[in-house]
């Protein structure tokens, strides 16, 4: 068996451009998913259930079926039914950040409602709003403490862009493979693949750690 | 005026800012309180004793409108509260600093944020103004050196001083202080009640529920006894502690190791205070 890892140095400028879309696409999606799923999580802890009901069905639907039905359904459906076309780009932005957005509203509210009651009557007894409460007690400490969360999403996230490529959107893993079929090298596609991936993914996992313990709020 | 008047304290210059009125409150079937009518005036230190469990912490809670009532009214400064209206709960929170057990500062704060949080948000105060204010506030309890520390660097006693200065800080009518040694190491009681002391000495209105003995009858002006959700007996410290007329209250002194023999040559956390004049001078 030979190897022919000059297909890889070949392939190296496409393989670079498709790994520049998967950071983008997660990029963007975490900048939607963020506030997204604050409001989200603000939503669900709402005493109104005309406010808590929407968010909590629109969470507990996208954490239950699967991602990629998820972005096919975004592709398909819409178009077909409700006559939204979207590019396969706005696609699938817009299936990675409701996916996401649902579980980083259950990180932030499992963090709200970690803060204990005690620094709600702190913030009561010097005449602060509740808002102002959330907002400068409870919100910043509660983000602090699912740092490690939303982390884990990030690296999650990262890797589940890979499924937008079903949808012909040209991230990491569609470039690839569409190299693997044009060239027949499956192995040395594959393992550039997995490498790149790793090499963009591990160091962003360890930067989340770093910054779990620099910004640490100890009690 | 709306104030019930307690009659044993009714002297010229007595002046009313908190009254509890046949106050009542219920945790399910449990009465935390039950009928409990007290009067706070104006420059008083009045202490709340007990046994754990006896409503003096409710009642606070119900003073800083923390808690809903069952039963009865709470005027402050002559107006009542209403834990319903949140603008109306809010302002009387504004008017009165509350020290918790657990000191519970901001823990993502500064000891300087946490004086500066409330100035900047609930008074809308220049941020330098506000910090100015803290800084002499820290002074004052002991701690400019710590402004920039986190409440995780602190001990106890320092956590639970800067906690009276974040109180301070919001220039309050009254102070209510529930049980604010309880959770402290005994070697930092000392410096947090004789911060207290300061505050009384200044003329600072204070409610302090306390197991601090020494402090009820060194520096209070008036001592309540708890008992099963009721007050059972109230008085000048000297009649609580030594003359107490309800079995009940000589019973849980005694618990405590109080005897009214050794009483005058106590070890105290506080100095002996300078006789204080009772500005409530109504003596039986």
């Amino acid at each position: 068996m030979t190897f022919q890892w000059h297909v890889i140095w070949e392939s190296l400028p496409r393989l670079l451009d498709g790994a520049l879309m998967t950071v983008w696409l997660s990029v963007v999606t975490m900048l939607i998913a963020i506030p997204g799923g604050l409001v989200l999580a603000f939503m669900r802890l709402s005493r109104l259930r005309v406010v808590s009901l929407p968010a909590a069905s629109f969470v507990e639907f996208f954490r239950a079926t699967p991602l990629i039905l998820q972005i096919y359904w975004v592709y398909y459906v819409l178009p077909a039914y409700f006559d939204i076309q979207l590019s396969q780009i706005a696609t699938a932005i817009l299936g990675l950040s409701c996916n996401i957005s649902a579980f980083n509203s259950e990180t932030f509210r499992s963090g709200i409602v970690s803060i204990r009651k005690g620094q709600w009557n702190a913030g009561r007894a010097i005449g602060m709003t509740e808002n102002q409460i959330m907002w400068h007690i409870v919100l910043p400490q509660a983000v602090m403490r699912v740092l490690p969360a939303l982390a884990t999403t990030w690296v999650s996230l990262f890797k589940d862009t890979s499924l937008v490529s079903i949808i012909s959107v040209a991230d990491l893993s569609y470039v690839s493979l569409k190299i693997r079929s044009e060239t027949y090298r499956i192995l040395e596609v594959l393992t550039a693949m997995a490498a790149i991936y790793w090499l963009m993914g591990y160091p962003q996992a360890k930067i989340v750690d770093w910054l779990h313990r620099r910004y640490k709020v100890t009690e | 005026m709306n104030y019930r008047t307690n009659s044993k304290r009714v002297g010229s210059d007595a002046r009313p800012i908190l009254a509890f009125e046949n106050v009542s409150k219920n945790y399910g079937s449990v009465q935390a309180l039950n009928g409990v009518s007290l009067t706070v005036n104006r420059g008083e230190v009045i202490c709340l004793i007990g046994p754990s469990g006896s409503g003096k912490s409710t009642l606070l809670r119900c003073a800083n409108a923390l808690e809903t009532l069952d039963g009865g009214l709470v005027l402050f400064d002559g107006q009542p509260v209403d834990v319903t209206n949140a603008t109306s709960a809010r302002i009387v929170r504004q008017h009165m600093g509350m020290v918790f057990q657990n000191f519970e500062l901001f823990p993502h704060l500064t000891a300087i944020r946490n004086i500066t949080i409330g100035l900047t948000t609930v008074l809308r105060l220049d941020a330098a103004v506000a910090a100015e204010r803290a800084r002499k506030l820290l002074l004052k309890v002991g701690l400019a050196d710590k402004a920039d520390s986190y409440p995780a660097m602190l001990s106890g006693g320092q956590q639970q001083r800067v906690a009276i200065a974040r109180a301070l800080a919001m220039e309050p009518a009254l102070m209510l202080f529930d049980e604010p040694t309880s959770a402290l190491d005994p070697e930092t009681i000392g410096e947090v009640l004789s911060v207290m002391k300061v505050l009384a000495d200044e003329g600072m209105t204070m409610v302090v529920v306390t197991h601090e003995m020494d402090f009820a009858r060194r520096v209070g002006d008036w001592v309540v006894v708890f008992d099963k959700g009721r007050i059972i007996e109230e008085g000048p410290p000297y009649q609580i502690f030594e003359a107490a007329t309800v079995e009940r209250t000589r019973d849980f002194l005694s618990h405590l190791g109080w005897h009214e023999e050794s009483a005058s040559d106590k070890t105290a956390h506080v100095k002996t205070k300078p006789t204080k004049p009772r500005k409530t001078g109504g003596k039986k």
